[in-house]
Order: structure tokens, then sequence, then C-alpha cells
């Protein structure tokens, strides 16, 4: 009867099978221990409870115990490797839930996009997200690299990491790059038809390589069907095997390299003591990552909803139209250009794998014991090129570099581009007067009198429509394809429907070689509500 | 503070922003799909209308006003108000205007007003049915069509003549013609649908070492394949157009053209043509 009233006992019990539940859950960290990490506290307990739960927790057992004090430096590591790690996990989370909207057909996909923007709350957001993240895991991707060659760390025992580091680049790519099939709109069908067709300038086996990424000798539903999947299952699983690989070597095995100077540099003997004390997962590093990815999140948020970050949605896809201005994506503008300079084999496939294998070889070629920049001049300096040398070959990649687009061609497409909005598409509704507008000796002031405020937006569309025309019809030292002697160019405007508006745009000319009379006429049709930009 | 309580305080503070965010986004979400439905609808009214233009204006007319005896308007009080009805369609007119524009018309409900360009009266204009128009572009341009709604007049039903038809008979001596009028009358007639724009019907202009309809005219008829019964350039041009199976020429089956021109043309409107024609050498 006393003892089952001892009060102080039944805590004491109730306290021990509490903590006994919480121990089982947290794979061995009691309630005090709990307590002590929130609080800052050492440990509790010998030996340390949160040495213990990286042996008994899975989820712990993959993260590191420690990593030297030196190596977590802001300016070492830029935190770039975990935000390609943060980015990833956002792509897996917001495209699974694209993907149930998502049907990879040719006649469902680019509806079932249009359906996510117009029908789904949160959907726009969500893609956009998807897309900015996706950039963004290329470009920390990159930048990860580089500072692992800058800071020398892909030496000796990390030279296995470096190479898994290169196959993620490698599958981080083509990640990026089948899912910029999937909203099958003109971007993407005419953007994935360069990237394959390079694949058929391999010798030999070019044509079935080919064939067995389009999936026909087109890209069609096949080929989407296979991007697709690619997409959503092949490529994640490559990806969280070889990440889960590359983390492991970094977590259990080898740590964060130090900084240079701390490692072989000529430091005091107690700074390089202090540079390898132990920074402890629990609670520092893991407080550290949450804070991170709560960091990450909130620039992804800003990014898409106040900086205006979208995903674009061209007009859906049609194989019968080349859009005139057709690029890769950004990161493979490097590749476009190269294509640009000589033959199909030899630059769309041997330099780049040469690349690839150089690349993978770095470690073994760089036999330089050193790792600090000032004692390895000519890997910093070849560094350096390369960076320089893709950046010149992206700038060739565009399409204002090397392609001798006609002069009327180009004139009208920077007005009015058969994708996207341009100027002309952006000229408000009402400022559309119908009439007759020639290009002549002077632009009017406004071309409206009539309005009240005038058609200013016409008016700097039709000045700049004007001053291009007369520039290519007057200067005699441009090259013959920039050339419009003698032009004539008219813009007419007319009432066509109810909220609907005519806009032709014609250019005529003589030939500078035949001297033949030529004309070139584009028609636009605009509406009051369209998106205007 | 410690590191770990600064960055727990920090990381707090982000993700309630990060949430409020999400909120605030989440309240204009409605007014944000509503527009894109806007832009998107606007935005098939403009490809439809270039879809139109390039493939239906031919025959229905460059502001859907039609043409008498071969295609029925669209920019058309009628048409909006009455054509559901009279076709007994069960659905919308968009659906209707969708389902025809897909596969076509073997032949015209209304024979004696629009006979349509022969058999079918209206080709099948979906890729499901050997059309060259994807589903979307057929929804694009039956959007443009609707668009006409508000504003279409009323254009009544029959063709109005100024004057008696002219009839099938080639030896009449017509008045004299103008080639002003005559062009106009082609492209109101839609000649040009069929003869110009679309190589549907033996081409009027001269192309690769052809010479022009006005110069074939007056060969043709003493050509020994020749089944009809003029006996000069302008007989022949007159029979080609009234009596339209007379002589066909090789290459083009027989009825393609419509029949009933010598009931939709006055004496008048068939001289200006014949006139028009002629000066296409």
């Amino acid at each position: 009867m006393n003892k089952s009233l001892d009060l102080q006992d039944m805590r004491k019990k109730a306290g021990e099978a509490v903590d006994n539940r919480v121990r089982i859950i947290t794979a061995g960290l009691g309630l005090n221990e709990l307590r002590a990490i929130l609080r800052g506290d050492p440990p509790t307990e010998k030996p340390n409870p949160r040495y213990r739960v990286h042996t008994t927790s899975f989820l712990f057992h993959i993260r590191p115990r420690y990593y030297e004090k030196g190596a977590t430096i802001f300016n070492h590591t830029f935190r770039l490797g975990f935000f390609t790690a943060f980015f990833f996990f956002v792509e897996l989370f917001t495209g699974l839930i694209l993907m149930i909207y998502y049907t990879p057909s040719p006649a469902e996909a680019y509806n079932s996009i249009l359906n996510l923007l117009s029908n789904v709350p949160y959907g726009k957001l969500l893609r956009d997200i998807h897309r900015l993240g996706a950039e963004a895991m290329v470009i920390f991707t990159a930048l990860h690299m580089l500072r692992t060659f800058l800071t020398g760390s892909y030496k000796k025992e990390r030279s296995f990491t470096w190479l898994t580091g290169v196959l993620l680049l490698g599958i981080t790519l083509v990640l990026s790059f089948s899912g910029y099939l999937l909203p099958w709109d003109q971007l993407a069908y005419w953007a994935v038809t360069i990237g394959t067709s390079m694949a058929e300038a391999a010798p030999l086996i070019g044509e079935q390589l080919n064939l067995i990424a389009r999936g026909a000798p087109d890209i069609g539903a096949g080929g989407l069907l296979r991007f697709y999947l690619l997409h959503v299952v092949l490529l994640p699983l490559a990806a969280v095997l070889v990440i889960s690989i590359h983390y492991y070597k970094v977590s259990r095995e080898h740590g964060i390299s130090l900084p240079a100077h701390l490692e072989e540099g000529d430091v005091p003997a107690d700074v390089k003591k202090q540079a390898k004390q132990r920074i402890d997962f629990i609670p520092d590093l893991l407080t550290h990552e949450v804070f991170l990815t709560a960091l990450g999140l909130f620039i992804l948020l800003a990014a898409t909803i106040f900086f205006g970050y979208g995903a674009p949605l061209e007009n859906v896809a049609n194989p019968q139209v080349t859009p005139l201005d057709t690029k890769a994506p950004w990161y493979f503008w490097w590749l476009q250009g190269m294509l640009k300079l000589g033959d199909k084999t030899l630059m769309g496939i041997i330099l780049p794998t040469v690349l690839v294998v150089l690349l993978v070889g770095i470690p073994y070629i760089d036999r330089n014991p050193y790792r600090s920049l000032y004692k390895r001049p000519l890997a910093v300096g070849l560094g350096i090129f390369f960076v320089a040398v893709l950046v010149a070959l992206s700038y060739m990649g565009l399409p204002q570099y090397g392609i001798e687009t006609p002069a009327a061609t180009r004139i009208i497409q920077d007005l009015a581009p058969e994708e996207g909005i341009g100027p002309l598409r952006s000229v408000p509704f009402d400022q559309l007067q119908t009439g007759v507008y020639e290009v002549g000796e002077e632009v009017p002031r406004d071309l409206c009198p009539n309005l009240d405020y005038g058609c200013p937006a016409l008016t700097g569309v039709f000045r700049d429509f004007s001053e291009r025309i007369t520039y290519a019809s007057t200067t005699e030292e441009l090259e013959n394809y920039q050339r419009l002697p003698n032009a004539d160019a008219v813009m007419v405007i007319e009432d066509w429907q109810e909220g609907l508006k005519k806009v032709t745009l014609r250019i005529s000319w003589d030939d500078p070689v035949s001297g033949k009379r030529q004309t070139y006429e584009k028609h636009y049709f605009v509406h009051r509500d369209r998106e205007r930009g | 503070m410690s590191r770990v309580n600064i960055e727990i305080t920090l990381g707090v503070l982000l993700v309630i922003l990060a949430g409020v965010f999400v909120i605030v986004y989440g309240l204009q979400e409605e007014q944000r799909m509503e527009e894109f439905v806007n832009h998107q609808q606007a935005q098939a009214i403009e490809v439809g209308a270039e879809l139109f233009d390039n493939n239906c204006s031919g025959c229905h007319g460059k502001q859907g006003e039609g043409v008498p005896g071969l295609c029925p308007p669209l920019n058309d009080r009628y048409f909006f108000d009455e054509r559901v009805k009279e076709v007994g369609w069960s659905g919308s007119l968009e659906d209707y205007v969708v389902a025809t524009v897909s596969s076509g018309r073997l032949n015209s409900t209304r024979p004696e007003l629009y006979a349509g360009q022969g058999k079918p009266a209206m080709p099948a204009w979906s890729e499901d049915y050997a059309g060259p128009l994807r589903e979307d572009q057929i929804r694009y341009i039956a959007a443009f069509v609707m668009n006409w709604e508000s504003t279409a007049p009323d254009r009544g039903q029959a063709p109005v003549l100024a004057g008696p038809p002219v009839g099938t008979d080639i030896t009449i001596e017509l008045p004299e013609g103008d080639p002003v009028k005559g062009e106009a009358l082609a492209t109101a007639q839609a000649c040009v649908g069929c003869h110009v724009n679309t190589a549907t019907g033996p081409a009027w202009p001269p192309s690769a070492g052809v010479p022009g309809i006005g110069e074939r005219a007056g060969t043709r008829f003493s050509q020994p394949d020749y089944t009809g019964t003029a006996t000069s350039a302008e007989q022949y041009l007159f029979e080609s157009i009234v009596q339209t199976n007379a002589f066909v020429v090789e290459g083009y089956p027989e009825s393609l053209m419509p029949g009933n021109y010598s009931s939709a043309l006055t004496a008048q409107d068939a001289a200006d043509l014949i006139a028009y024609l002629l000066t296409i050498k």
C-alpha cells in the first residue's frame, strides 16, 4: 500500500519509461541529452551518445561524425556541394508533384502544362521552382567542381571522389536536358532535336544511337516517353546511387579537405592544431545544414515570387516549323559554339569525349603533390584558360554569332519574334491604330495625332523599324546579306475582328547580287487580352 | 549567443518568412489562373486567325463572308443563331465547328445554296482523317470563328443577283467585260482559292514554262483531246465557267469545280470574269 503511493518513485519510473521510448526513436539519445543538445551543453553521458547515433541510426550512419574546423571555413567550400545536393532534393520533391499532372504523350504533354498553369493552385510556382532548381543545380555542380579543382582537393585519397563527381556532372547535365523536352513546346522540341542530332555524328554507331534516343528517325511519341523515363526513373536512380557514393567518401572516409595553407603551408603548429579541432555533427553541423536548407528555400521562393524568375513556355511543338533562333539550353551553348567551328563528328563527339577523359584523368595526370594555388601555377593557369575558352565558345553558340540571317528577316524577327513577346506585341492594344505607315524620310513625332495621349509605344516600334531599314538601305559597307538597297517598307494595321488586329510588316528591296526586286512579308494577329510582358 | 543559437533563430525566421510568401502567393492564385486562361484564349484566337487566313479564307472569305454558291458565310448572324438548330446538332456551336473542320463534309447540307467544291463538299482538315492540321490547331480555328459572334452581321440567306442568271448556253452574245471588275469578282467568288492560292484546280498564273490561263484558252479548244464545243478563247472560258464538265483538263477529276455558276453569275459578271482571265498571259 505504502509503496504504491510513493509518488516520487512513480514519477521516476514514468520518466524512465518515457526516456526509454525516446531513446528507441532517437537511436540512443535520451531526454537529458536532447535538452543538452538544444541548449548547446556538452554531452551528458559517457561514451558520447552523439557519436553512438552514427552507428545505431541508418540516416545518421551516412552523415559525418565531425568535420575538421579548418575545413568548414565558409570561403573554403562556399557550401557549394551542400547546395548541389539541396537542389537535387528540391527537384525530387517538386518533380514528384509535377508528375501527378503530367502525361508523357505528344497529344497531351503540352495540354497538361497548360492545365497545370491554369487550373492547379501553386502549379506555376512548382514548375518555376523545378526549373530554377535544375538550373541552379547545374551552376552549383560546375562551381563545386571548379572549387575542388582550385583548392587541389582532388589529389591522392580523394581521386576516386573526383571521378564520381565528374560522373555526377554528367548525370546532372543529362537530367536537366532530358527534362527540357517534357513540356513539348517549340523550345523543347528543337533544342532536343539539335542535341540528339549530335549523337548521329558518332562514328559507326551514330545512326543507331540516334534511333535509340529518339525512338524513331524524328522525335515523337516514342522519343518523348524515352526522355520522360530517363528523366523520372533512370537518371534520378543513378544520381541517388552516385551521390551516395560521393557523399559517403567525403563524410565517412576522408572528410572535407583542409585549406591548403593549413595543411601544407608554413603556419605555426598551434594554428594547425586548431584547424584540426573537431566540429561535431550533433549539434553544430546539423543545425548549420538545417539553417542552410531554410535559407535555400527562402531564396528559391523569393526568386520565383518576387524577382520574377519563371519557366518559359513557347507554342506547342511543331515539327514542320523550325524557329529562326533555335538554341540549346545555356549550359550547352559551348557545344553549339564548337559545332559552328568545324566537323560534326570532330566537334560534337570526339572533342567532348577527349574533354571528359581529361576531366576524369586530372588526378592521375597532375602528379604535383602540392595543393596551394601558388605551388601549381601550370594547373591553375590551364584551369582559368579552360573556363575562358568555355565562356568564349558559349558566346559563339548564340544565334547572333556566325549565322547570316538576311536583313529583312532579322529586322522583322527582332520586332516581332516568332516566340515570346517582343516590341511589337508589347504595344498596348489601344495604340494599334488602324492605318498604313510607310517608312519614309522622317518618322513623325507621334503616329496617332488624333489620340489624346498619342501612341508612343507604337511610334517607338515604328521608329525602330524605320531606322533599321534606312540603315540597311543606305549603308554600303555592310555585308551583302545585311543590305537592303532601295528598300521600301510598310507597316499596315487593320481591324480584323472584335478585339483583334492584323499587323503586316512588308519590306521590298533590290537584291545586291542579282539586282532583282525581293519582298519579305509577315502577318501578326494581336488580341486585346494577350500577354504583353 | 552561440552560433548554433543564432542559426536556429535565423532559420526559424526564414521559415516563417517563406511561409508568409507562400500564403500571400496562394491568395493571388485564383486571379492568376483566371488571367492565364484569358491570355490563353487570346492567343488561341491569334493563332486561329493565322490558320484561318492560310487555310480557310480561300473558300470562306478573308473575313468569313463566305462565297455565294460555294461556301457559307461564318461571320454571319444566321450561323451563330440558327445553324446548330438547323442541322440538329446536340452540342455547342464551337464543338460543331471543330467537328466540321476536323472531318469535313462529304455532301453539302444546303446544295442549292452552297454546293461546296465538289466531292467532298469540304475536305477533312484533321490529321486523324488525312488532313493537314492537328487537333489543337482546329480548336484554335474554332476559337477564332467563335470570336465573330458579337459582331456578326445579318447577311441574309440567298445570294442576290443583279440581273437574270447567265445560263449554260455559251453561244449567246456577252456584253463588254471589265477586267478590273472581273478581278474583284474572282476574289469575291473565291475562284482564286483553288486557281491561284492552292493547286486544287489548274493554276491561272503562268508557271514553269506553262503560260497563263489567258494564253492557254486561245489554244485549248483546238487540241485533239478537247471535248467541248467552244470555237474561241472567250467561248472556251465561258464554257469552263458554266458547263464545268464539258471539258476537264487532264489530271483533274470531273465535277471538282462547282457546277452552279450558270445560276450564280449574271451575263455581265461572266463577261467581266472572262475579260480578266484573258489578261493573265
